[in-house]
């Protein structure tokens, strides 16, 4: 076995165990949905406004804003059971890591999705990144897809010259 | 001297078209190429070693990624070590449910896909849709542009198409800068039309997801991947970009689907001597890898290169049923012009038409074809009537339902004034009542008043700048009188929030409810399964405008 893929397998273990750890356990499944409809009041928006609290007399009122429209962590958890028990295992795990985006600002998201392009960033740039998500957002998972992605864009020359 | 039955034969419409014979060695082939890598998979402890007859320490950037991400490995050696044409038939049987399929299916190759579904005719290829789609009912999603970008007549077509029945529908712009203008126009008028209208913004893809933040989105669909690295290079992303911007669209609550099609590689000359359904069923791996619920293929904007080349219309029906075989939702395309013949137009529709998929146009032109800024449209709004006297013709509920004059021309006029309150209260340049007038019985731009483009563009940067959201349309709406329409929209915000809408198929009915393959999943399993037309529906469908009652006469 070379170097490269003993590396890989580790990584592959690591990884494994922190979404393991991470992962709470199943709570609910494909017969609670739509979550909106049989559990509203497991939902609160990032904000944390219970579900009915959002209405549109709140909006026009101005005691509501777009800020108060945004999805949590915990409820993209819930989703992800939703999407794991009818064996939507990559969706959920799409799910997990967005969950773990949620306080990247906006602009900030932008910038390193385009950080990710090819030919745009170096390696040490992309590590940077990933340090970034993994210290100061708590996000694990894609903190280290994106070193992956960096050590794949090596391997395969598609990093900035 | 000239036959001169080929001569008169030399100016049909089909005759305009390009064909061109197979080359399989650069990969201008649809499917069936002797030159497509063989299935194969060695795993050791737990990492795909070799894959389609690749060894691992040779895989490019999209190997690794589906190798890591793709496969259910679990089940890999059994699916893999299953004969094709056994996987092949138990797609056609009956007796076979979707799940008992996708337990093979999800757990197997790009190459072992198309082994499989090269097996199928074009029919039991349909019949395979037919089992595969992942949500029980079809539905059906529309392109609303305009040369001019005008969003009056936006709005106005967005709300026809909903009462016509869409579900779901895209814009995309003539000038860049207008892109908040349509996005907001078709989503204010696609929800005068029928409450619960998903919209979208078809724009580069940094744009796309900043106005799917902004709330002025509820989903997006022009993600691209590609099945080979060097055109994946070329379209300025990798597999790990796209996946992270998949999760960028789920953290902010915001449904997605990735975008791909046969033909894209061997068009940039980069096909690596694969068959066009080999790479799309790369491009389909890499987007079941990222966790992406679903998929817009079936060539897409390519249509083109596999309609020139033989099978190329069945190799588009396999693709979309290899969408269904990774249990991803399909917008089957059906959309770009690819032919002069209306005859061969039809034909390349019926795959999906008949089967039924997810969506099964991404999009069916709401304007006439003039007016699609994708490059026309397979179908547009003239074909309105042809589309409902097809459906009624073979007993199909393609997603369409017939409309009268009054209720369109209502509809129309209620989202072309809608449109103009909300310019009023946000300080937008004004749309005039003869603008309203005109968008209302428009058939397309050539019917309608031009605008100041310079001060309109002007005001669209303005609104980003002053960060004007989806809150502010909704505020907007209600206070210029359009209460029901300010629900709407608010409701579609507040489905962001709950991420029910971000699963597999997810369409919103006219309450808000949530329909998708997780509490609607195909059941398909022979006649009398599945969906089936309900009477009320039926008759909507029968009824359509020329038909006349019997006892008048």
């Amino acid at each position: 076995m070379n170097q490269e893929l003993l590396i890989r397998q580790i990584m592959q273990e690591v990884l494994k165990n922190m979404q393991g750890a991470q992962a709470a356990p199943a709570t609910v499944t494909a017969a609670d949905y739509p979550l909106g409809e049989t559990m509203p009041e497991k939902i609160k928006s990032a904000s944390g406004k219970a579900l009915d609290e959002l209405t549109l007399e709140g909006v026009i009122n101005g005691t509501l804003t777009a800020a108060d429209f945004r999805i949590t962590k915990e409820t993209l958890e819930l989703q992800a059971q939703v999407a794991d028990s009818v064996g939507r295992k990559t969706f959920g795990m799409n799910l997990r890591r967005a969950g773990e985006l949620i306080p990247v600002p906006d602009a900030r998201l932008l910038e390193i999705y385009n950080a990710l392009r090819p030919y745009k960033s170096t390696k040490a740039e992309l590590y940077a990144i990933a340090d970034e998500l993994i210290n100061v957002y708590g996000a694990t998972v894609s903190g280290n897809f994106v070193k992956e992605a960096a050590d794949v864009y090596e391997k395969r020359n598609r990093l900035k010259k | 001297m000239r036959s001169k039955r080929f001569e008169y034969l030399d100016q049909r419409p089909v005759n305009q078209d390009g064909y061109i014979k197979e080359w399989a060695e650069v990969g201008l082939i649809a499917m069936n190429s002797p030159f497509d890598p063989k299935p194969s998979i060695k795993i050791e402890n737990g990492v795909v070693v070799e894959m389609d007859g690749k060894c691992r320490d040779k895989f490019d950037m999209l190997d690794v990624f589906i190798a890591d991400y793709a496969i259910d490995l679990d089940r890999a050696e059994e699916a893999m070590a299953k004969d094709s044409l056994e996987i092949a038939r138990m797609l056609v049987d009956i007796n076979v449910t979707r799940d008992e399929v996708l337990y093979y299916t999800t757990a197997v190759t790009p190459a072992k896909l198309v082994e499989i579904v090269g097996n199928l005719s074009v029919l039991e290829a349909m019949m395979g849709i037919t089992k595969m789609r992942a949500r029980k009912q079809p539905a059906n999603q529309c392109h609303v542009t305009n040369v001019k970008d005008n969003m009056i007549q936006i709005a106005a077509d967005a709300a026809e198409a909903a009462v016509r029945g869409f579900a779901e529908m895209e814009t995309t712009v003539g000038i860049v800068r207008y892109a908040p203008f349509n996005a907001l126009a078709i989503m204010l008028g696609s929800n005068v039309g029928r409450p619960g209208i998903l919209t979208q913004c078809a724009v580069e893809e940094a744009t796309e997801l900043d106005l799917g933040m902004r709330g002025y989105t509820a989903y997006a669909e022009t993600v691209s991947v590609y099945g080979t690295e060097d055109v994946f290079m070329d379209g300025d992303d990798t597999p790990w970009s796209k996946a992270f911007l998949a999760s960028c669209y789920a953290s902010r609550g915001l449904k997605m689907r990735f975008t791909s099609g046969t033909g894209s590689e061997v068009q940039m000359g980069m096909a690596e001597g694969c068959s066009m359904l080999y790479l799309e069923a790369r491009c389909l791996a890499v987007t079941r890898g990222a966790g992406v619920q679903g998929t817009q293929n079936g060539s897409v904007s390519c249509v083109g290169v596999p309609a020139a080349v033989p099978s190329g219309i069945r190799a588009i029906a396999c693709e979309n049923l290899i969408a269904g075989m990774l249990d991803l939702e399909n917008a089957s395309s059906n959309d770009q012009t690819f032919t002069h013949s209306d005859l061969r137009r039809v034909a390349r529709s019926m795959p999906q038409f008949i089967p039924g998929t997810d969506y099964i146009c991404s999009g069916y032109s709401a304007t006439p074809n003039y007016d699609n800024m994708f490059a026309g449209s397979n179908w547009d709004a003239d074909d309105y009537d042809d589309w409902c006297a097809i459906q009624r013709d073979l007993r199909v509920d393609a997603g369409l339902l017939p409309a009268s004059e009054e209720e369109v021309v209502a509809a129309r006029n209620k989202a072309a004034r809608a449109i103009q309150a909300v310019f009023a209260e946000l300080g937008l340049p004004e749309i005039t009542d003869e603008e309203v007038e005109a968008g209302t019985y428009a058939r397309g731009s050539q019917d309608m008043p031009d605008r100041n483009v310079v001060e309109d563009l002007k005001a669209a940067e303005d609104m980003l700048a002053r960060g004007i959201t989806g809150i502010d349309f909704v505020k907007a709406l209600y206070k210029g009188g359009f209460e029901d329409v300010a629900n709407s929209i608010f409701q579609i915000q507040k489905a962001k929030v709950v991420g029910d809408y971000l699963h597999t198929a997810s369409m919103l009915d006219s309450d808000f409810h949530v329909i998708s393959a997780v509490n609607s999943c195909n059941d398909y399993h022979g006649p009398m399964t599945g969906y089936q037309i309900s009477p009320e529906r039926w008759e909507a469908i029968a009824n359509i405008r020329k038909a006349i009652d019997p006892e008048t006469i």
